[in-house]
């Protein structure tokens, strides 16, 4: 039982921490919550669903596309959206509303092209899953472990030590120094929105592989990576991945002792102890 | 080198910047003084680019900059010192430093892998330079942990290294320890020996009238006052903007 818990912790921890990672990136810079991050991610696994199972191009041709397109998405999102409202001075407060807006904008043009109903996109073949320390895991769950930890570490290596990373790093630690400097912190900022939107993309494949689609999928998705990234620090790229991880756990291990029916409830009661006993999160600095 | 031309900035009622015009003349120290609220300061942001003149111009080299983006008037060759100590507190010493070293950060595909041939050759700089103020230790240092002038000299090391042609300095040594002022005073010496041109402001008037060759008095958003500094010493039009009637 430990063993099929921690199993399943792990694979919903990866799953939420590519979404926390790609939001805390965006956030971190921006300095403004993004929630129609969640939106990308389902808006990208439709994408998927078209590219391969509606138009039937080659699967990893499909993955490639679907790649590149969530990262023109994101820069499209902060293109004609985010950019023309700093522009106009819009507080961050303004900001959230639109994402929210948007979020909810997305979600409805899936429903509007791809219809209510589940969708599955069944490039994988149901498998019988392997035993690893009493546990069952298929195929595809290593595969999303694996992709996630070299994403991840991908992620942490260029934001540490890339010359974008920290030019990056700059705009997010002070806007003005860094544009006295030469660094513009518009194309920082849209560079965050490609890097973030592609790892979601590949958060919503992943996501799209292993579970139905259904429009709606991003919203549960981002309420999870913002309180994974909560949990971590907002703002810290490595906190959120640590969050997430923490997140999917407590989930998993939780259902040992109350009825799965109350998975989420366990990820808003972590929430709100952090929110209470440590705000700044476990990564985070007082302020 | 740098032409203000009738530069005017409101807040409000306020009138932080009226009808300024002055000019500052290639390999020159030039000194902007001046009582508290006399609008140096606004001057100096917008001419980084920070704040946008209400109407003026701004002439940097013969370009017209009066509606230049921060990042590109750094580009094109003014570097800054601020009056309060702005540094990227998350960041160590070396790579506040390396981030100014060039203007080549944003080009993504260049960067992407930290793909540059002269990183090696930028180290070294870095390395010399934090020699020569006896930081070399504070290399890997968050600057969030360095003690105020430490902050100060790193400040002013980033504005040498970043690079430019102009350098506008805004009050290099308020607030520093007495041995500090001097460690500032000597590099801004070696600047004025190495024929760099330089915008100053300074509160301290003995220390301002002895590295500027050129002084430019505001009072009031104005410039009521320009020349030598043997002339301002003594002009009765600046005595009474500092002292009052």
């Amino acid at each position: 039982m430990f063993s099929q818990l921690f199993i399943n912790g792990l694979i919903a921890g990866a799953i939420y921490a590519l979404v926390a990672s790609g939001f805390s990136l965006i956030y971190s810079t921006c300095k403004f919550i993004h929630f129609a991050h969640g939106a990308v991610v389902a808006v990208t696994a439709y994408i998927l669903y078209l590219f391969f199972s509606l138009l039937g191009l080659n699967f990893w041709l499909a993955v490639i596309l679907t790649i590149i397109f969530a990262g023109f998405f994101g820069w499209l999102i902060n293109k004609i959206l985010y950019k023309k409202l700093r522009k106009r001075k819009a507080s961050n407060v303004i900001l959230l509303i639109a994402s929210v807006g948007l979020l909810i904008l997305l979600e409805s043009l899936i429903l509007l092209f791809f219809g209510a109903d589940v969708k599955t996109i069944g490039f994988i073949k149901i498998a019988k899953g392997l035993e690893f320390l009493g546990a069952i895991i298929t195929p595809l769950q290593i595969v999303i472990i694996i992709s996630s930890f070299v994403l991840l570490f991908l992620l942490f290596f260029f934001t540490k030590k890339s010359k974008i990373g920290k030019a990056m790093r700059a705009v997010a630690d002070n806007r003005d120094v860094a544009e006295i400097v030469g660094i513009s912190a518009e194309k920082m900022f849209s560079w965050s929105f490609i890097i973030g939107s592609a790892i979601a993309g590949i958060a919503g494949i992943l996501v799209g592989l292993e579970q139905n689609l259904e429009p709606t999928m991003g919203t549960n998705l981002i309420i999870k990576g913002f309180t994974g990234a909560i949990i971590g620090g907002i703002g810290s790229v490595p906190g959120a991945i640590l969050g997430s991880f923490l997140l999917g756990f407590s989930e998993n291990f939780g259902i040992w002792f109350l009825p799965s029916g109350y998975k989420d409830a366990i990820a808003f009661i972590i929430l709100f102890v952090f929110l209470l006993a440590r705000p700044q999160g476990i990564l985070g600095r007082k302020k | 080198m740098l032409e203000i031309k009738n530069l005017k900035k409101y807040f409000g009622g306020v009138k932080a910047v009226d009808n300024c015009s002055f000019e500052v003349k290639p390999k020159t120290i030039t000194a902007l003084i001046g009582p508290n609220g006399a609008g140096k300061s606004t001057v100096f942001n917008l001419v980084s680019g920070i704040l946008k003149a209400d109407s003026g111009k701004i002439i940097f080299s013969g370009a017209d900059i009066t509606k230049a983006k921060p990042e590109k008037i750094s580009n094109l060759g003014i570097s800054r010192l601020f009056q309060q100590t702005k540094l990227f507190n998350n960041l160590t010493v070396k790579e506040n430093l390396l981030l100014a070293l060039d203007n080549e950060d944003t080009k993504f595909w260049k960067n992407l892998f930290s793909l540059n041939k002269l990183s090696k050759e930028k180290e070294t700089k870095i390395k010399e330079m934090l020699n020569l103020i006896g930081m070399e230790k504070f290399e890997s240092t968050l600057t969030r942990d360095l003690s105020y002038g430490q902050k100060r000299l790193i400040e002013l090391l980033r504005t040498i290294l970043n690079p430019h042609k102009f350098l506008m300095v805004d009050e290099p040594v308020a607030g520093v320890n007495p041995k500090l002022r001097e460690v500032i005073a000597k590099i801004l010496e070696k600047l004025k020996n190495q024929g760099e041109t330089i915008l100053l402001i300074e509160h301290d008037m003995n220390f301002t009238l002895n590295v500027a060759d050129w002084v430019i008095v505001m009072e009031k958003g104005k410039v009521i006052a320009q020349g030598k500094p043997e002339e301002i010493r003594n002009n009765p039009r600046v005595l009474e903007a500092y002292l009052g009637e």
